[in-house]
């Protein structure tokens, strides 16, 4: 199976416009470093965007504690007080965990 | 005079509004659409308390910043409608979560109920609300509801009553003194706090003053009007609008905290040891395909009996009962004809697929209100992303499998706009009932193993979704696939009467279709059919002119019959015509039998046949296999004069046609809603040199074998 361009483009973080991300990924843990079971507390996101905005408005707030559920594939089902949220990757690598 | 009062439910997705709207309003429920958008609009009637009560359920939001279609239509509302009470439904067990929507609704100053529901499951996880705090802080009525058994609907009732009669405005919510001084500043500005300006224009000014939400965007849209903001701006390194927006995230933070309590307690959730499996990488995969299976097993094999007899009960009963009523009346020769072609032959054959119809959609809507639904987006979102398209456009997908029309809605639910018209794409691939109605009635009648082919096209039809889809990602919608955030809601075990209530809902809407559209259908087709009067045979009749135009066109893939391509012209209305207007020609060939009409013995052997069918269907559940259509039986005239116009080559061809051509004017419709005329129409040309083109193939090959 032939992988699709789009995947191999992930940005990375100096690459923002804003310049927020100034700090490089390998400093930073995010909630794509973690694995299934791990837990976690927000501590920051690495942009401001709309897809940024939807996760908060859905619970995953900064300072908010987390639990990996479970991943496959590219989505991730993160936990947190009551609720179970599916992100993508590519919504992980933007969220700062400690 | 009575008080009419207009109710706005507000809550986050999943939080159980529509199960309190019914539980609210009982059976005077309606279903539409907002206008000019394709997003489904629940409404509810209710005289209560001499008080006429409407209320419109909101769709399920997180926030009222509007980032998607959905958030915009309940902003919309809200700031246009200006409902004279908002119930603001939060699940308690996940209020923290639902109250950032609370923090905006406030801001409104609009009058609002709180409604904590899931109560008892907040009471099982040991979740405790400080009720009189509550109100103490937000100034609004509070009422514990349990959407399941009713519990605090009556409670809710009477303060939407109290409300209405004495409206007041809740407190606001307030924020932190940098951006209290600010909109303090952008008051005086502003003496008169017009309501937030929608369309350029704040003449309409709302009687609520105190709305902050309009000082909120009179301050956002400012620029650089006021100093501090942009110092504030500037040192926060965020535009204000993210700055407001971390402020309500503080507000409801506080606010919960000062308000919900934890036990702390051991039992772990349900909901994750299901998880455990449906969720696994490879068992979940399983999961996922034992519950579709069993979904069209249940639903073909625990309806076929029930269609039969339905089927039985028009021909054997009904329409014999009505015939000897008409003859004693002395009715005269085309009244009867009219009857038994147009009426018993078109609209009685399609309304024998209810029971099937109705037990898809049951068991969509319990696959729905269960919470599985997102799991099958995340289970398949690692084979459907390969694709180019998202693990949630399954969703939209299987939804396909019930109607088509729905479905296409629902991709909605896509924020990006690309991924959207990609689903809408294959979704009329997905083979819905009223082709099922078609298939199982060819199948039958030309194949030894009805089932193997049913399910062969079943399979063809989502092929050739996934192709289409893969073409365009190749060529049209070439590009980055959007990232997907979904919320995957408890497992709760959903209330029968909710619903069997959505069951109904689609019912009738299928039944109103056979009563008007199929109806008309029929009538015009059996006018055709006997037009110029007095015609010798058929086949000079108008509609066999018609079809005989056509049929050059149709002849290379088999079909080569007036009678059939007069039949796919109505068809067009929705794919189930085909058979009914099938019914009405064929019919007139059909001898009709000259049997004595008893009602009693009749009437007692259709109970015998309704209590045999109800026995075979359970029966049918305890087999591994999906029984359904492995015998034939029915109506065998209609059948017999079918047959003889058809090869098992072109049979296939036809079916192969009707299932690939959107041959369906409310899916064609509802696309060209949601993707632009121009879109709709390129697809329907597109599923028609498709559906000719493998059509062709097959018949072709079918020939030489």
């Amino acid at each position: 199976m032939t992988t699709f361009r789009d995947y191999s483009g992930e940005k990375k973080m100096t690459d923002t416009p804003d310049g927020t991300a100034s700090r490089s990924a390998a400093q930073t843990k995010t909630l794509k470093d973690l694995l299934v079971g791990d837990s976690a507390q927000i501590v920051d996101f690495l942009k401001e965007n709309d897809a940024v905005r939807k996760i908060e408005a859905m619970g995953l707030r900064r300072g908010k504690k987390i639990t990996i559920m479970q991943k496959m594939g590219r989505g991730i089902v993160v936990k947190t007080s009551n609720s179970r949220i599916v992100i993508t990757s590519d919504v992980a690598k933007d969220i700062e965990v400690k | 005079m009575t008080k009419s009062i207009k109710v706005a439910i507000a809550g986050n997705p999943n939080v159980g509004k529509t199960t309190l709207l019914n539980q609210a309003a009982k059976t005077n429920l309606k279903v539409g659409n907002w206008a000019g958008v394709t997003v489904e609009k629940k409404e509810g009637f209710l005289n209560y308390k001499g008080c006429d009560i409407h209320f419109i359920d909101l769709p399920g939001i997180y926030t009222l910043e509007p980032l998607s279609e959905d958030e915009w239509i309940a902003y919309k509302f809200i700031v246009e409608e200006e409902p004279d009470v908002i119930v603001n439904v939060i699940e308690t067990t996940n209020a923290e979560r639902d109250l950032l929507l609370t923090t905006e609704l406030l801001e409104f100053g609009r009058p609002m109920i709180i409604a904590l529901n899931m109560s008892d499951e907040a009471r099982r996880l040991g979740i405790e609300v400080d009720i009189r705090h509550t109100i103490e802080l937000l100034d609004v009525r509070v009422v514990e509801t349990n959407g399941r058994n009713g519990e605090g609907v009556q409670e809710l009732l009477d303060s939407i009553i109290e409300t209405a009669k004495a409206p007041h405005t809740p407190k606001a919510p307030t924020y932190s003194t940098e951006i209290e001084q600010l909109l303090e500043k952008v008051r005086e500005e502003n003496p008169k706090t017009p309501n937030v300006p929608t369309n350029g224009n704040p003449a309409e000014a709302s009687p609520w003053t105190s709305n902050k939400r309009a000082l909120l965007k009179l301050l956002t849209d400012s620029d650089g009007r006021f100093e501090e903001k942009v110092r504030l701006e500037r040192s926060y390194k965020k535009n204000m609008g993210d700055i407001i927006k971390n402020e309500r995230y503080a507000f409801a933070h506080g606010f919960y905290k000062e308000v919900f309590r934890k036990r702390r307690l051991t039992n772990r959730d349900i909901t994750d040891k299901i998880d455990k499996v449906a969720l696994h990488p490879v068992l979940g995969f399983f999961v996922f395909l034992l519950v579709i299976f069993l979904l069209f097993k249940i639903s073909f094999d625990f309806s076929m009996p029930f269609m039969n007899w339905t089927e039985g009960f028009m021909t054997d009963f009904l329409s014999p009962l009505a015939l000897s009523l008409l003859s004693h009346v002395g009715a005269g020769k085309w009244l009867p004809e009219f009857f038994s072609q147009a009426i018993v032959g078109g609209v009685g054959f399609v309304i024998t697929f209810v029971p099937l119809i109705a037990l898809i959609y049951f068991f969509l809507a319990l696959l729905e209100m269960s919470g599985y639904m997102p799991r099958i987006a995340f289970i398949m979102d690692r084979f459907m992303h390969k694709l180019g398209l998202h693990g949630k456009g399954m969703i939209p997908l299987l939804l396909g499998f019930g109607c088509n029309v729905p479905a296409v809605m629902a991709t909605r639910t896509l924020e990006n706009k690309r991924d959207k018209l990609l689903v809408m794409a294959m979704i009329p691939f997905m083979s819905c009932p009223a082709r099922l109605v078609v298939f199982s009635f060819f199948a039958i009648l030309f194949f030894a193993h009805p089932a193997v082919v049913i399910f062969g096209l079943y399979f063809l039809g989502i092929a050739i979704g996934l192709l289409t889809a893969f073409f365009l990602r190749k060529t049209a919608y070439r590009g980055k696939l959007s990232h997907f955030v979904m919320e995957l809601p408890p497992y709760r075990a959903p209330r029968i009467r909710t619903v069997l209530q959505i069951v109904w809902v689609q019912i009738k809407s299928f039944l109103y279709r056979a009563g008007t559209v199929i109806f008309a259908a029929s009538v015009v087709i059996w006018i055709l059919l006997n037009t110029p009067p007095n015609i010798k045979s058929q086949s000079d009749s108008v509609a066999a002119y018609i079809g005989k135009a056509i049929t050059p066109i149709l002849a290379p893939i088999g079909i080569n019959d007036w009678r059939i391509s007069t039949s796919l012209i109505p068809a067009f209305l929705a794919r189930e015509i085909v058979l009914s207007s099938m019914g009405t020609i064929y019919s007139v060939d059909v001898q009709q039998k000259n049997t004595e009409f008893h009602f009693l013995p009749a009437l007692e052997q259709q109970v015998e046949g309704l209590g045999q069918a109800t026995k075979e269907s359970f029966m049918s559940l305890l087999t591994p296999r999906i029984e359904t259509m492995q015998t034939t039986e029915g109506d065998q005239g209609l059948r017999n004069v079918i047959r003889s116009s058809f090869t098992p080559a072109s049979a296939l061809s036809f079916m192969i046609f009707l299932l690939l051509y959107t041959s369906c004017l409310a899916t064609v419709a509802v696309i060209a809603r949601e993707g632009g005329k121009k879109f709709a129409f390129l697809f329907l040309a597109y599923s028609f040199v498709a559906a000719w083109g493998v059509a062709f193939i097959v018949y072709h090959i079918g020939v030489l074998l």
